[in-house]
């Protein structure tokens, strides 16, 4: 019989993006997190899209500016404003 | 008034979202030329990421950071003070993005979205037999920087442009409406929808460059 305050499978899955993103309220957080700690299933796979986001962001983070970007645009502020004085 | 005072067509409204980074407290009206462009530098390392996930060029990437900081520097007196500086920024350069991608039109914006299913590459794994406890360590690292960067570069450009700031700038939902001016419920179906894509894309980028075969035969070995 389900619990009337307990999420089923469906109905945590559905927030699964929301959850792993920390944009739900704390009480439906606390819902998804309860179901997940009975539910080795859902809680799988829950952890295996955590890891996946983790892993992309890790990758595509890893990005230096070119040191010549930085003097570039530093050159060009200076000269709009040296423009803009006479 | 001064050029960077100036007014233009590409400088996006002041900022809805409040939440104040550090050092944006102060209104840029209140700035001195010197400390305005100590907030602009601190965001071209970010930018420039950004601008090279959506140009997929290093020159193209450059020239678009430097347009952003121009027009950001024009238009100084849009930025409204207490609002996140980043935000401000990031949003000119879409906006810049978006006038040359008008013009240039170079990515396939068509693609199969429906027949994915949710947690595309769970359920993969699953029917490959191959363990689930670690995906980001079996694939994602064994994919490596470039095809991960390939496989978000590839998406549709509306998709593009959210999932690039998630996964760079790891930004809230709403954050991310902000910098693209769109409600925050777009942001959370674009995103959904474009994880999926992205999913379909790296599993279909592993099976090429012959990461599942070798999960696979790791596996094997193991039992």
């Amino acid at each position: 019989m389900k619990h009337p305050d307990r999420f089923t499978c469906e109905e945590t899955f559905r927030r699964l993006d929301d959850f792993l993103d920390r944009e739900l309220g704390a009480a439906e957080m606390a819902r998804v997190r309860e179901h997940l700690e009975t539910c080795a299933a859902c809680a799988r796979e829950f952890s295996f899209e955590a890891s996946v986001l983790e892993g992309v962001k890790r990758k595509v983070r890893n990005i230096d500016l070119p040191v010549d970007v930085r003097a570039r645009v530093t050159a060009a502020l200076r000269k709009e404003r040296g423009s803009g004085a006479g | 008034m001064g050029p960077c005072q100036k007014m233009s067509a590409s400088i996006p409204p002041k900022s809805r979202y409040h939440g104040a980074t550090e050092g944006a407290e102060r209104s840029v009206t209140a700035l001195d030329a010197v400390a305005f462009d100590a907030q602009l530098l601190t965001q071209l390392p970010p930018a420039y990421g950004y601008a090279l996930r959506l140009m997929r060029n290093k020159a193209d990437a450059e020239d678009l950071v430097q347009e952003a900081a121009l027009l950001a520097c024009r238009g100084s007196q849009t930025f409204e003070a207490g609002t996140n500086f980043k935000a401000w920024f990031f949003r000119i350069l879409v906006r810049c993005f978006h006038a040359r991608h008008r013009t240039a039109k170079r990515r396939p914006e068509t693609v199969e979205l429906d027949d994915t299913p949710d947690v595309y590459l769970y359920g993969n794994f699953i029917r490959s037999g191959l363990p689930s406890a670690d995906p980001a360590g079996a694939l994602i690292d064994r994919l490596g920087t470039e095809r991960v960067g390939e496989a978000i570069q590839a998406l549709p450009t509306e998709y593009g442009l959210v999932c690039t700031l998630y996964f760079m700038e790891d930004l809230p939902y709403h954050e991310i409406a902000d910098v693209l001016d769109i409600p925050v419920g777009t942001v959370r179906s674009r995103l959904h929808r474009g994880r999926k894509m992205l999913q379909k894309a790296l599993w279909q980028a592993a099976l090429e460059a012959g990461v599942i075969s070798a999960l696979i035969h790791e596996q094997e070995q193991r039992t």
